[in-house]
């Protein structure tokens, strides 16, 4: 008898503990659901924050480009049919672009995107950038007369001294398929060939990539400026070079964070709320000093002294719609090039 | 009208013809042992009665009502009122000795004043009242058999099966609970259908052998 | 009849769980617009790059199969056997890694062995590049899988060994020596199970994502990952699930047609008698214990002591409570939650397999093994397509879905132990029962039950131990908000400082196997027992 009771005992408090998470799923009117494919280390302060003075529930799916999990963005297309996010928080704006194209994005025109410059906006106004990482030379200290354009990669002089991550991912894949746009793809593919006659290394992510610059491994490589200002603060033996800033060289490219509101939203109000947030110049500055060292694009906000401020960079001038094409149609040259 | 009725009986088990062309009488109240070396179908014969198998081909009729006909049983073993003491004993290890005899009261939804009154007559009858609160692993061996058997009798069964259920014992303790049976079989009067591959047990239980072999009656 | 009913249902909730969101996505992989197409299966299986990568997942299956194989069933032989001292401890101490999720292992390895690890600062940056280049790679993919994989063979023998009746090698040892009778008696007895869980093994290193993840080793199912990261392709995605699932379909007849039959079933054997000890002289129980105590230091102690002193930071603890607090909480009780039903499920299951209820007993058998060998993420999209529609969205968008994940992956854990245990009833208890005029529903609540509870006990111990540190699964179809602990430690990875992912590790670690502790020693205290059978002659 004693053992039934036990048992019964049991039950209610599994059933319980089931109540007590189902309550907080069944939808109270204050709520929004965002995907989001930032690192979690830094996209959660900024949706607690949210939270905090808001009172709107945050629920959020993460996902992070450095781990290369299925991925927030297959979810996304999965649930096309029955969407469960309101809003997507993406590291960059072509997989905004990808969603747009799909049909999965919806049109948001913030009052707060007013304020950031046109080329980092999707014209239709399906999604809207912030927050942008710069693609930068991550440089060994001890490297003397350091290269300062992307051209090191194929100078015969840097031979076996470069290195990139993979191709096939994230900012990686953004800044070649840019690198077509911009280039053509002739131009394109005798870079990327010679690239390859001149020993470039590949790593897995560019988290990697600076890792093995600082241990003396290698002596450059292309990576993400927040990569290359985390291991700075860490007190690495690098120091991080804004390429092709000469006249005549095309720029620095800019990636920033794209933000989309998605089609079908369950909570398109509170989403609209989240996205201003998000576009808000307080969401930047937080972002800039975060160790995500992400640059704003209003001008104006406050930036940690080892950044350039947006003005302060040449950058690259890129159509990111024409990228986000481009990407798709030089997938099988990059894996072919990679060696899959 | 008779007991137990098998009207040619045939069971393949695997791919063994266990039992052939069977046909079998016991008269109510009637002590019946069935004789046989090891592997001619004896146990299969039981387990045949009491419903846990079902026969390919024949029909099997217990007090005249056909409870299996070939290949599926008509009425389930735990409808068929009959009770069977197993080779291994098959005691709950579980639960007390008066659990034991509880179960199958509880089943029928027997009146918890009359459950008891009756575990007490049988525990008596065996001579374990003593034992009511052991587990089964606490008892001897001599203690189970009792056991098991006041676990069949308790229910009152009109037909009571046993399959060789004293082999594990030494030969005084045999003496005495085949005795013992005997006696309880006079106060009670159910039909018995004993197996055993001992002559001498089988002519001092039976009051007809039976004698098996390859699957069918001599 | 009520039987039928509830076995069916049983059947009918793993085929909803299982079956049916797998078929969807067989179903999807040859379809595009309606048409039957194979274009996918084409354009993927016939490129030279899947073989390569086939062929490295099956060197790394094979070789961790080996290695775990002869390494665990060596030190189930010296636990079980011999009369080593702190066997208890040796056993608990090893089991550990099997614990928790695998990518900790790896996180931790790469703490001791990377080029900025533990090695580093005793022996050099020389050597420290030298072991790291090891660690990442084969070598390393090796040594940590077999760590974590060992102690499953080792538990699987030491089960084995405990159901060889004493009186088999009693018998051997009347006319040969200790060396001789293992080798003669002891070894052949478990050498079928020895197989089957070398066979375990290879299948679940075959699926094993997140080890060669983290140590960028690539193999095939991390080629499957960036399928769906990279190119967010479900049926490209899909048709890359198709060797690992043909290949967990070999293994599963190799296993079906070969060793099944030689299985000897475990009896258990009563606490009358003893089982037999071999006893180690002087000089060999030395040896052996430096030799067992090196390997488990090396494989349990250090790692685990590494990631306590990585997570030693002042503030490393507080902010991973902060930041996983609430997962934990959610992972314990989800993993209770399923533990509870894979229980129920896999009794049921089991039932039904070794009752052989149904015809197409063997056919949910091997159904039920598929689904367990089946790599998470594979089931995780299957889920996916099959209840992401308005009409299920209170399953979808609530934890069942991920309940109905683990349930389908983990049922083979749950119903494999159900069907040992059940095997260990006598079948005369339920007969006994039938006779006296129980039905089925009775018979088995109040006989088979409380008869399996010992059996009943461990199987939700291990389901709870699997669902806690599933992460593949998990990551895939946890609803917004309700991530689990191992979700969130491997997303908090990415960029995160390594004391607090150290941390997070350890909260993970603790946060099994202390709720673990407890209430094993819990259900001993009020639950537990053997079951003895008075008489166990069979006929």
């Amino acid at each position: 008898m004693k053992r039934e009771i036990n048992i019964a005992l049991f039950c209610v408090f599994l059933a319980l503990a089931w109540t007590g998470c189902a309550k907080r799923d069944r939808p109270p009117v204050r709520e929004v659901v965002v995907y989001a494919s930032v690192d979690q280390v830094f996209s959660e302060p900024i949706l607690r924050d949210f939270e905090k003075e808001t009172g709107i529930k945050v629920r959020a799916v993460f996902d992070t480009e450095e781990a290369k999990s299925t991925g927030v963005m297959n979810r996304l297309i999965a649930e096309k049919g029955n969407p469960q996010a309101d809003v997507f928080w993406a590291n960059e704006p072509i997989r905004a672009e990808v969603l747009k194209q799909k049909g999965i994005a919806d049109i948001y025109r913030s009052p707060q995107a007013e304020a950031i410059p046109e080329i980092y906006r999707d014209p239709e106004g399906y999604w809207t950038g912030f927050s942008a990482r710069a693609r930068v030379l991550v440089v060994n200290k001890q490297i003397q007369d350091p290269p300062t354009t992307i051209h090191a990669y194929t100078d015969p002089k840097w031979k076996g001294q470069g290195l990139i991550a993979n191709p096939l991912f994230g900012t990686t894949t953004v800044h070649i398929a840019a690198l077509f746009s911009k280039w053509g793809d002739e131009k394109a593919m005798a870079f990327m060939a010679s690239m390859k006659t001149n020993a470039v290394g590949v790593s897995t992510s560019n988290g990697e990539s600076a890792d093995f610059v600082a241990s003396g491994r290698y002596a450059f490589s292309l990576v993400d400026s927040d990569d290359a200002v985390s291991r700075m603060r860490q007190g690495k033996s690098i120091e991080m070079v804004y390429p092709d800033q000469g006249p005549d060289e095309p720029g620095c490219l800019i990636v920033p964070n794209a933000v989309v509101l998605i089609k079908g939203a369950r909570h398109p109000d509170n989403a609209r709320k989240l996205i201003d947030y998000l576009l808000s110049p307080e969401t930047e500055r937080k972002l800039a000093f975060a160790d995500c060292a992400q640059i704003p694009l209003h001008s104006g906000v406050e930036i940690p002294k080892e950044m350039k401020a947006l003005e302060a960079i040449k950058v690259m001038r890129i159509d990111y719609a024409r990228v986000a094409e481009t990407l798709q149609a030089i997938q099988p040259y990059l894996k072919e090039w990679v060696g899959l | 009208m008779s007991s137990i009725r098998f009207q040619s009986v045939h069971k393949i088990l695997g791919d063994r013809q266990v039992l052939q062309d069977l046909s079998l009488e016991v008269g109510p109240g009637e002590r019946v042992a069935i004789l046989g070396p090891s592997g001619c179908g004896k146990t299969t014969l039981l387990r045949l009665a009491a419903g846990l198998i079902a026969p390919d081909q024949g029909r099997i009729e217990i007090n005249g009502i056909p409870v299996a006909e070939d290949g599926r049983n008509l009425i389930e073993p735990e409808d068929r009122q009959v009770g069977m003491v197993f080779q291994d004993l098959a005691l709950w290890p579980h639960l007390t000795v008066s659990g034991n005899l509880a179960f199958g009261l509880k089943v029928k939804g027997t009146p918890k004043q009359e459950r008891l009154s009756r575990i007490h007559e049988m525990l008596q009858l065996v001579h374990m009242e003593s034992r009511a609160h052991a587990r089964p692993a606490q008892l001897s061996g001599g203690e189970q058999q009792r056991v098991a058997l006041a676990r069949a009798l308790v229910l009152q069964p009109k037909i009571l099966v046993m399959d060789e259920p004293l082999s594990s014992l030494d030969e005084d303790l045999r003496a005495e609970l085949r005795s013992e049976i005997l006696k309880w079989h006079r106060e009670i009067g159910f039909t018995l259908l004993y197996v055993t591959h001992d002559r001498g047990e089988a002519s001092t239980m039976g009051q007809r052998i039976l004698t098996m072999k390859n699957g069918s009656i001599q | 009849m009520t039987k039928r009913i509830v076995l069916s249902l049983a059947v009918g909730f793993l085929f909803l769980a299982g079956l049916l969101p797998l078929l969807l996505l067989l179903i999807q992989s040859v379809s595009e617009e309606g048409r039957l197409t194979f274009d996918a299966y084409r354009d993927l299986l016939f490129t030279k790059n899947q073989w390569i990568l086939l062929g490295r997942s099956l060197v790394l299956a094979g070789l961790c199969a080996l290695v775990s194989t002869v390494t665990g069933t060596t030190l189930g032989l010296i636990l079980g056997k011999t009369d080593l001292p702190w066997r208890r401890t040796f056993t608990v101490l090893y089991a550990l890694p099997l614990f928790v999720p695998p990518y900790i292992m790896a996180v931790s390895w790469f703490h001791i062995l990377g080029r900025e690890g533990l090695v580093r600062g005793l022996l050099g940056p020389t050597v420290a590049a030298v072991t790291s280049d090891w660690l990442l790679g084969l070598p390393g993919c090796v040594w940590i899988l077999s760590s974590i994989f060992s102690p499953l063979v080792m538990l699987l023998t030491l089960a084995f060994i405990r159901g060889i009746p004493p009186r088999l090698e009693e018998a051997g040892r009347i006319v040969a020596s200790w060396t001789g009778v293992l080798r003669h008696v002891t070894i052949p007895m478990i050498l079928p199970a020895v197989m089957l869980s070398a066979l375990l093994v290879f299948i679940l290193t075959l699926g094993e994502f997140g080890v060669p993840h983290f140590l960028r080793y690539h193999v095939f199912p991390v080629e499957f990952f960036t399928q769906f990261a990279a190119f967010y392709d479900f049926r490209a995605a899909t048709v890359m699930a198709m060797p690992l699932i043909g290949l967990t379909l070999m293994a599963l007849a190799f296993e079906r047609l070969c060793l099944r039959k030689k299985t000897y079933i475990i009896q258990s054997i009563g606490h009358g008698q003893r089982r037999l000890v071999i006893p180690l002289n002087r000089s060999r129980r030395v040896g052996i214990l430096i030799l067992v105590g090196t390997l488990s230091f090396m494989w349990t102690v250090l790692p685990l002591l590494t990631l306590l002193f990585e997570s030693l930071s002042s503030s490393a603890y507080p902010r991973a409570w902060t930041l996983a607090g609430h997962s934990l909480m959610r992972s314990l009780v989800y993993s209770a939650i399923a533990a509870t039903v894979l229980t129920m499920l896999g009794l049921l299951t089991g039932y039904l397999v070794h009752d052989r209820s149904f015809r197409f007993w063997m056919f949910l058998d091997s159904i039920i093994l598929f689904l367990f060998a089946l790599p998470g993420s594979v089931l995780g999209i299957g889920l996916i397509l099959l209840w992401n529609r308005p009409v299920t969205q209170a399953v979808y968008a609530s934890p069942m879905i991920l309940l109905l994940g683990l349930v389908a992956k983990y049922a083979a854990l749950t119903h494999r132990i159900s069907v040992s245990t059940l095997e260990q009833i006598p079948a005369s208890m339920e007969e006994a029962a039938c006779m006296a005029g129980a039905r089925w529903l009775r018979r088995f609540r109040q006989i088979l039950i409380p008869l399996a509870r010992p059996g009943l006990i461990v199987a939700w111990l291990t389901a709870f131990i699997f669902c806690m540190r599933d992460t593949e699964l998990a990551m895939l179809v946890y609803p917004p908000g309700c991530d689990t602990l191992p979700v969130r430690t491997f997303t908090l990875m990415a960029n995160g400082s390594s004391d607090l992912i150290a941390a997070l590790c350890m909260i993970m670690v603790l946060g099994t196997l202390i709720p673990l502790g407890l209430l094993s020693l819990a259900m001993k205290g009020c639950w537990g027992g053997h079951v003895e059978y008075p008489i166990s002659i069979r006929p």
